[in-house]
């Protein structure tokens, strides 16, 4: 069953709503309200959760929208997703519809975290599921997390210039472990650039939040064959 | 006021206050609180088009207020520890009252006091020019710091930091790190020495991204206990056992100690309002953990690394008024502009800081951090001349006519922003061995005095 374009933007309404006022109950019983009625998941994700998140999102590249708006967002659609949406499609045979798989973290040697958090929420309300290791992570916790969770995407994030160094020595160790093709690596940060990611050795870097989010989703598609 | 009980305090603090999980304190307690403080204080900012520097002591006297209570009520988080560190309210009002109202930077001939200062106080502020941690390459760092040193009007200099050491990648909490901390004692000491002012005070250790830079470097032979000792307090109101390793060992070593905090816009603490209120707070929280004898709160721009969007520059003069009116806090405005050296932009941005700075009580001007202190080499002592210069001009100014200058400049900044004008590393603007301003970015900075001068600035 297909929604309306009314009864679409009267579900937007009522998610917008719950994210406002971290609502995660009445997240839920949306989801639960709309797919009792018939919706697939991944119509009720495409038609109602994908637009508010991208309403937020681009709010957020206008700082329109701050940290916490991503936040109260976020936590919204991930309850949404694990109690209602995830186990619904994992009953009907399909696999959920993350976007992908991130491990992230501030590369040892740095404890800035804020701009890392920043970019962790964006990918969140954009469908990736993140796993978000904090911060001084050394390149083996990387590698053991990434393999943990089967990552298709290692994001490693830097403020400070004495710790772009961790972030060669991790791709000198996936390098040296045979594993590199197996990960998509990034990273961002005030000294990273997009020269100095290439000779790192990485698949790309974000200048913000925003464009760690096209890159990962570029990056994504063209992994799957898609375009790049 | 500080000394050995109070420091075991903290030290027993954050081993002993509740366990909270990080996650927890970014997620929910800071941003919950900080929402729930703009409202019960009712902080509310016009918009910046309308207002920059603003000339509402009800408002400055409120963020104040609001500032004390997130103090009181939320606290600092311990990394290391995962706990929380409280202080009640009878514990701030005390050691504020105590806090020392003036500190004395740097040696002999050059020493220099800062002392507080009231909105729009007609004495100077103190000038800290440097590059603020920009990373510089080590064939460089000599002439680079030399030409902060030699300006008459630098009271201290703030160092930068080494792109590499003897040729080689320097990593954080390495022997290297060790290294680097002790050559940027050595080259930032013989800058001075070039510059004939060999006791002035320095902004270090700008390589220590752990303790170790500071435990080592801040040694016989190396930076003097009268140099001027950053701790970092980690965004959002955070410590953890390396800043406070750096803490023992100043207080220890009797140092001046500058503690600074870089919040982020539209990040945990939110917009204007949650800005300003985080600058007070976090002055506060940094007094309280670290005892210090100067402050800064330097929020950064989300997409441009800079603090000199008007929405930034709104937060930054209100929460220094708040602070000058109701604090005996030294308090300190770190410069970040988007443009570099040789660029006209970088002047309206420094112009427009130290302008909004001096007139919102600031005791005290850091940098500037050119090109928002991202890109090589990308710094040079003019700029922070033509800030001291601006500064010097606008000491006694009215808020009102600050403002009126400052939203002027940024009119004039502001469309350049996107296309980030960082301008040209330092050789192209300096004579490397000279160490004197080459005759283009002189010219650019006259143009840009005589600007100043026609908008009604009584420059010099």
């Amino acid at each position: 069953m297909h929604l309306s374009e009314a009864k679409c933007e009267e579900q937007r309404t009522q998610l917008r709503r719950a994210i406002d006022d971290l609502d995660e109950k009445a997240g839920i019983a949306l989801a639960q309200e709309a797919l009792a009625g018939g919706v697939s998941p991944l119509e009720f994700f495409q038609d109602v959760i994908e637009p508010v998140l991208k309403e937020i999102g681009d709010a957020f590249a206008r700082l329109d929208l701050f940290l916490p708006d991503l936040m109260r967002a976020g936590a919204v659609v991930k309850a949404m997703q694990l109690q209602i949406l995830e186990p619904a499609v994992r009953s009907a045979g399909g696999e959920s519809g993350s976007s992908g798989t991130i491990v992230i973290g501030t590369a040892q040697g740095d404890i800035h975290d804020i701009g890392k958090n920043m970019v962790a929420l964006m990918l969140q309300v954009n469908g990736f599921k993140v796993v978000d290791l904090g911060t001084n992570v050394s390149p083996q916790a990387f590698l053991d997390s990434a393999r943990r969770e089967q990552a298709d995407i290692i994001a490693m994030s830097s403020l400070l210039t004495p710790s772009l160094p961790y972030i060669k020595d991790f791709v000198a160790r996936v390098n040296a472990l045979g594993e590199r093709q197996r990960y998509i690596l990034v990273a961002g940060g005030a000294p990273i650039t997009a020269s100095w990611a290439e000779a790192a050795g990485l698949d790309g870097f974000g200048e913000d939040a925003v464009e760690a989010v096209a890159l990962c989703q570029r990056l994504m598609r063209r992994r799957a064959g898609g375009e790049a | 006021m500080r000394n050995t009980t109070r420091l075991l305090d903290v030290l027993d603090r954050v081993e002993s206050g509740p366990i909270v999980e990080e996650s927890l304190w970014d997620m929910q307690i800071v941003p919950s609180e900080m929402a729930h403080l703009q409202i019960e204080f009712n902080v509310v900012l016009p918009p910046p088009r309308t207002a920059i520097v603003l000339s509402d002591d009800a408002l400055a006297d409120r963020v104040f207020e609001a500032g004390l209570a997130l103090a009181e009520r939320v606290g600092a988080f311990c990394v290391s520890t995962s706990r929380r560190v409280r202080f009640t309210r009878e514990e701030i009002i005390a050691a504020l009252a105590v806090a020392p109202t003036e500190v004395t930077i740097g040696n002999d001939n050059d020493r220099h006091t800062e002392r507080k200062r009231c909105v729009e106080d007609p004495a100077f502020p103190t000038i800290k020019g440097g590059g603020v941690g920009t990373p510089v390459p080590e064939e460089l760092y000599l002439a680079v710091t030399q030409s902060y040193a030699q300006e008459p009007l630098i009271d201290a200099v703030i160092n930068c930091t080494f792109e590499r050491i003897y040729g080689r990648e320097i990593r954080g909490r390495s022997p290297w790190e060790v290294l680097v901390g002790w050559h940027e004692a050595e080259l930032s000491k013989a800058a001075c020495r070039r510059a004939g002012r060999p006791g002035l005070g320095l902004g270090c250790v700008e390589n220590a991204v752990s303790e170790l830079s500071e435990l080592s470097a801040t040694s016989y032979g190396g930076f003097s206990p009268n140099d001027w000792h950053h701790v970092a307090m980690i965004s959002e109101f955070k410590t953890d056992y390396m800043a406070l390793a750096k803490l023992v060992h100043l207080i220890r070593t009797g140092s001046v100690i500058h503690a600074f905090y870089n919040t982020i816009y539209g990040g945990t603490c939110g917009g204007r309002e949650g800005m300003s209120i985080a600058i007070v707070g976090g002055c506060i929280l940094m007094q309280m953990l670290y005892m210090t004898n100067t402050h800064s709160v330097s929020p950064a721009h989300p997409f441009f690394d800079n603090d000199t969007t008007p929405e930034i520059l709104q937060a930054i003069a209100l929460g220094q008024q708040a602070l000058a009116r109701n604090s005996r806090l030294l308090t300190d405005v770190v410069i970040t502009p988007v443009g570099g050296p040789g660029t006209k932009t970088l002047l309206y941005e420094c112009a427009a800081m130290a302008i909004l700075a001096t007139a919102s009580g600031a005791c005290g001007l850091i940098g500037p951090r050119s090109a928002a202190g991202i890109h090589a080499a990308h710094v040079s002592g003019l700029e922070s001349r033509f800030t001291a210069e601006v500064a010097r001009a606008s000491a006694g100014m009215s808020r009102r006519d600050a403002d009126e200058l400052v939203r002027k400049l940024v009119a004039l900044y502001q469309p350049e922003l996107n296309q980030r004008p960082i301008g040209l590393a330092f050789p192209e603007v300096y004579d490397p061995v000279t160490v004197q301003p080459r005759a283009a970015w002189l010219e650019i900075y006259e143009q840009v005095k005589g600007e100043l001068r026609t908008l009604g600035l009584p420059l010099r």
